[in-house]
């Protein structure tokens, strides 16, 4: 081996490199595995493709670990059986896609150094063709925009700069270049990671590889993550995240003009002891910071900015607030279901927006307002699917009233429509579990008729006029108790009324009640309500719902 | 007449969930497959019991994930079978669709031409289990290759596997499986079931309480006109299973396994999940 200047800070004149034996490529792979690790949660990040579980950075880390640990013993000399024992321990360490075709690469990589003493110059070229040809070979449907596609530029980089340069530094460094306009490249290539806004996981763990090993040619620190220093334009701060981890309290943006020249690995250094998420942009003499940190680490940023020169904005902002509004405007946006032309859809009657937004979640692609006192006309149902992209309709009616109108609509449209007699809107909900909107249309429908009966509704609202109905005397004003549409019992009080339902449909012997809470009521006053059942009904579950329904205090399903 | 039969290994993976016993006495290769936790590689069964994992899982964060074997572990059982006298080995792994086995094994097999046989099973667990066991069976009865693999794909007709989740949470956050991860909550908690069928995991409707949901996996095991042979599947779920194995009042021709399912598939579906699968009568 003969490297010419090895620990020099960057900037210094070029290195000359002219072979690799056995012991320097232990450290390169030390090094590329060193920093693949250091980077390992952003190739993790990036993962889509060919599943989006994202943990392409991490099984990349595990096999190149496996491949460390087969030669951190070793003292073997020439290139050939080093390569060999690295290659074996990928290959049998292998995590993932994108480590099966990792170990591929070092596979063919080791099979073209056989015997070799060293890399140099006249073979490497010959090194990075075999690993790309054994990579391919090592996937059925091989798939360009991926790390396959980065190998294949690698190796024509590698043949390409063998002829210009005998200085293996040199040629690394065109290898580099290559790989990343490849990674760059990559969505071009392949439509999914185009729609995700990502260059390709694997194609980036490879980079990574790579530019481990330059970066220990020349000296630079492999342990700490550098996002380099990116242009204000380009930098995303939009809230991507999905969850608050531990002492990511705030957010914490700033901007600064440095009084002198910024170091940059001791200014990340002293951010990284703060918080994490950081990003840095550059701009016209001034950067932005971006950074997550806990609550009693506020300031700290700032403190330490202004120690370094003048800032000249500051932006917090609470997380773990934000978080929990994004996740309020999660589960009260309403949103339809798109279907497809062939697909069921359905059509619900909903009587209160809280009910809308439960039956939207559950897959309708159609709602209409509608209940006890407001029956939509056929018309309204009528424009409801009308326009859908498919004639294969069911409508929900979710209240007896309704049942009519929805035959009436049936049977004036040419499109295939079912209306299963959802007399209330637990029934309507239990229906709407069993919707599969590919199935066969009569199977479907069928299944979501017998799931009516297992749902028991009670409904308590108030009495509008004198009556006795089922021996039950009511007057005007009186909170009443419906069980399945029947008038079952008069109550002067909320509670009790409840009560009496749970009681008279023999709670105790079902698992699962759910409260959706009308217009009329707000959660203050459920409250106390459910905290009553609970203790007299310890053995069910509870749910509570706000199902914004007018004149109903309470519709309650049981089951 | 027919040739000497030739002697034919069958190989597996651990998601095949089939009971250590009889794939000893099937001589059933079972290669294990991977867990990843912090940086760990954990091949499956080893370090802890299947009760204590999913004990646990509620509270990992990120939760495990899970690989393939490598290429080399398949390279070495390959090599050690056909050392040992195999003449043709049969290498029957876990639908492509969800996961990489099949991929690395059919790489694997690229260093033994002509060798070996990789089958996607186009299921998980002892849907992919008894397509093994008919193919060991088949094996040890001294059948030929095209009839054994033609046998596989007869048997993976006839497999239905249904699973009721706890929750669509685990599924959501593996990411395997493109409309649980495009799922972005119910208002209300539901307990869904999937159905596992070309190798795809699919939506089969959603019921409200576990005690339904119980009650509807019955209903579609007692719909079914005939099985041969039947496993009740469950992620730490042993004594419903035991429940409805009670249930069901089989005679004893119908062979019954209790299957509390490999953490491997288990990270992906959460624990408290319940199902079956069953080989429906021809």
């Amino acid at each position: 081996m003969s490297v010419d200047i090895k620990t020099s800070m960057p900037g210094t004149p070029p290195r000359v490199i002219k072979d690799i034996n056995g012991q320097e490529l232990k450290e390169l792979t030390k090094a590329g595995l060193q920093w693949l690790k250091t980077n390992q949660q952003t190739v993790n990040a990036l993962n889509v493709f060919p599943v989006p579980d994202g943990d392409t950075g991490t099984n990349m880390v595990l096999t190149m670990q496996s491949a460390w640990d087969e030669i951190s013993e070793l003292s073997e000399k020439t290139a050939g059986k080093m390569s060999h024992a690295i290659a074996h321990g990928a290959l049998m360490g292998a995590r993932g896609n994108s480590g099966v075709i990792l170990s591929q690469i070092w596979r063919g990589f080791s099979r073209a150094l056989d015997g070799a003493a060293t890399i140099n110059h006249k073979n490497i070229g010959q090194v990075f063709a075999e690993a790309r040809d054994t990579a391919y070979k090592g996937v059925v449907r091989p798939v360009e925009g991926t790390i396959l596609t980065v190998i294949k530029d690698i190796a024509r980089a590698a043949i390409s700069s063998q002829g210009t340069t005998n200085n293996l530094y040199e040629i690394l460094e065109s290898i580099i270049a290559a790989a990343d306009l490849s990674v760059k490249n990559t969505p071009d290539l392949l439509p999914v990671l185009k729609e995700a806004g990502v260059v390709d996981a694997g194609g980036k763990g490879l980079f990574y590889i790579l530019e481990g090993m330059l970066r220990y040619w020349q000296g630079l620190p492999l342990d700490v993550a550098i996002t380099a220093i990116q242009p204000l334009s380009a930098m995303n701060l939009e809230n991507t995240l999905e969850a608050i981890e531990p002492g990511q309290d705030f957010e914490v943006v700033l901007d600064f003009h440095p009084d002198n020249n910024l170091n940059f690995e001791d200014f990340y250094a002293s951010l990284e002891g703060m918080g994490t998420s950081i990003q840095i942009g550059e701009g016209d003499g001034m950067y932005r910071v971006h950074i997550h940190v806990p609550d009693d680490k506020l300031y700290e940023p700032i403190i330490y900015a202004r120690s370094l020169g003048t800032v000249t904005k500051v932006a917090i902002e609470n997380l773990v607030a934000q978080m929990s509004e994004i996740e309020n405007q999660r589960t009260t946006r309403l949103q339809l279901t798109n279907v497809e032309p062939g697909q069921i859809a359905v059509v619900a009657v909903a009587p209160g927006p809280g009910i809308a937004r439960v039956f939207a979640s559950l897959g309708v692609a159609g709602l209409v307002e509608g209940g006890q006192t407001m029956n939509p006309s056929t018309q309204e149902l009528l424009n409801a699917f009308e326009n859908l992209p498919t004639d294969k309709i069911i409508i929900l009616p979710n209240n007896k009233n309704i049942i009519l109108a929805a035959r009436s609509a049936a049977e004036l449209t040419v499109k295939k429509v079912e209306v299963i007699p959802t007399r209330t809107v637990p029934q309507g909900l239990a229906a709407m579990l069993r919707l599969m909107p590919d199935g066969e249309f009569d199977d479907v429908v069928a299944e979501m008729t017998r799931a009516i009966d297992e749902v028991e509704t009670g409904e308590i609202t108030v009495a509008t006029r004198n009556v006795e109905i089922d021996g039950v005397q009511v007057n005007e004003g009186q909170i009443i108790v419906l069980h399945n549409g029947k008038l079952v019992a008069s109550e002067e009080d909320l509670t009790e009324a409840c009560l009496r339902l749970l009681e008279i449909a023999r709670a105790e012997d079902y698992e699962l009640i759910t409260l959706f809470y009308g217009n009329n009521l707000s959660m203050h006053n459920v409250s106390p309500i459910v905290d009553t059942l609970r203790e007299k009904y310890p053995e069910q579950e509870f749910e509570v719902q706000e199902g914004g329904q007018p004149h109903y205090y309470f519709i309650i399903g049981i089951e | 007449m027919r040739e000497p039969a030739m002697k034919i290994a069958i190989v597996t993976d651990s998601t095949a969930d089939i009971p250590a016993d009889l794939a000893s006495t099937l001589q059933i290769n079972v290669i294990p497959t991977i867990l990843v936790m912090e940086n760990i590689s954990i091949p499956d069964d080893q370090y802890f019991s299947r009760d204590e994992f999913y004990a646990k899982l509620p509270q990992y964060h990120p939760l495990p994930t899970t690989a393939a074997p490598a290429t080399g572990v398949f390279e070495d059982k390959y090599q050690q079978l056909l050392d040992n006298g195999a003449e043709m080995i049969l290498s029957i792994h876990i639908a492509s669709l969800l996961s990489g086995v099949c991929n690395v094994a059919a790489t694997a097999a690229q260093s033994f031409p002509g060798k070996i046989r990789v089958i996607d099973s186009q299921q998980v667990s002892m849907g992919l289990g008894f397509q093994v066991i008919h193919a060991a069976r088949a094996a040890q009865a001294g059948q030929p290759v095209e009839e054994i693999l033609n046998g596989i794909v007869a048997v993976r007709t006839r497999i239905r596997l249904v699973a009721m989740l706890n929750t669509l949470e685990y599924l959501r956050r593996s990411g395997r499986v493109s409309w649980a991860k495009a799922w972005i909550g119910n208002l209300l908690n539901v307990k869904p079931f999937v159905e596992v069928k070309d190798g795809q995991v699919l939506r089969a409707g959603d019921v409200r309480t576990r005690n339904k949901g119980i009650r509807r996996l019955m209903d579609m095991l007692q719909a079914i006109p005939k099985f041969e042979e039947l496993a009740i599947l469950h992620t730490h779920a042993s004594d419903e299973a035991e429940d409805m194995r009670s249930q069901l009042e089989l005679d004893d021709s119908v062979p019954t396994y209790i299957v509390n399912v490999t953490p491997v598939i288990g990270t992906h579906v959460g624990p408290a999940a319940l199902g079956f699968t069953v080989v429906q009568s021809a």
